[in-house]
């Protein structure tokens, strides 16, 4: 039974504790993962054209808005890197995992995260219908890839749900 | 956007617009498309941060994303929009920005 939480540690720390092994894998390779966000499938779908049809304004926004952009990406995912090392057995939670980071390290892991899985469905081609999809082969690179971009979604989720509980009206 | 323009007269530099003022002044609409893997929370999430809308109304705007396949999120000046598009880039979230036909 997986109990992943994501939870304040105290009033300075994030932990993520239940991380079953299959997602701390996949966390592990992250890194590996977001070091594709170059590729020229990535590219297009991390940095895309603000306007559908002038190229003017595409080419000067690329300029301007593109190093920016490329900066706060590649930023957050070497923090999440940095924090994965962090990593150690949840002796809590039989043979899961966990990790604890600064509460300020929040936005760049929901970043990366999510970075992580546009890569993933851009580098593998994965369309609706794949997302929707509930067997997955192992032998299949393209299911794996869907499996990955679920399983980290589902930890993304956790963070935005840790943000709503931030919400008027709401209480942690 | 505003660029220095050089007079012909020593020292003396104007500031201009890189558009006719009229381009500047109509509105621009802000899109967002639907994609295949973002979240529907983490879009929720994105619409109340950068626009400030309450839950109720950006999970309305999330979901014509989702059914429609795009949705007009905002509208106004296009320095805004340019700053709108680039906050919702920045949270990966596919967005355009058009001149408003009306």
């Amino acid at each position: 039974m997986i109990d992943l939480r994501v939870q304040p540690l105290d009033e300075k720390r994030i932990l993520i504790s239940g991380i079953p092994s299959v997602l701390a894998a996949m966390l592990r390779e992250l890194p590996e993962i977001l070091e594709l966000r170059d590729s020229p499938d990535a590219r297009a779908r991390l940095y895309p054209n603000p306007t559908a049809g002038s190229d003017n304004i595409n080419r000067e926004w690329h300029q301007l808005a593109g190093p920016e952009l490329r900066h706060l990406f590649v930023s957050a995912g070497e923090t999440l890197t940095r924090d994965l090392t962090a990593l150690t057995a949840d002796k809590e939670n039989g043979d899961a995992w966990q990790v604890a980071f600064p509460i300020e390290h929040v936005p760049a892991w929901m970043n990366a995260l999510n970075q992580a899985r546009l890569i993933l469905g851009e580098v593998h081609k994965i369309d609706e219908a794949e997302m929707n999809r509930t067997d997955f082969d192992p032998q299949s690179p393209k299911h794996m890839a869907a499996l990955r971009i679920h399983l980290l979604g589902y930890l993304l989720h956790l963070f935005v749900e840790l943000d709503s509980a931030h919400e008027p009206g709401k209480h942690v | 956007m505003a660029l220095p323009i050089e007079t012909g007269q020593p020292g003396v530099i104007v500031i201009g617009e890189t558009e006719p003022k009229d381009e500047l002044s109509s509105p621009w609409n802000v899109i967002v498309h639907n994609d295949p893997i973002n979240l529907m929370s983490y879009v929720t999430m994105v619409f109340m941060r950068v626009f400030g809308y309450p839950r109720p109304r950006a999970e309305t705007l999330m979901l014509e994303v989702h059914q429609k396949g795009r949705s007009l999120v905002w509208s106004g000046g296009r320095e805004r929009a340019e700053l709108y598009v680039h906050q919702l880039h920045s949270y990966q979230l596919l967005a355009t920005m058009e001149k408003s036909e009306a």
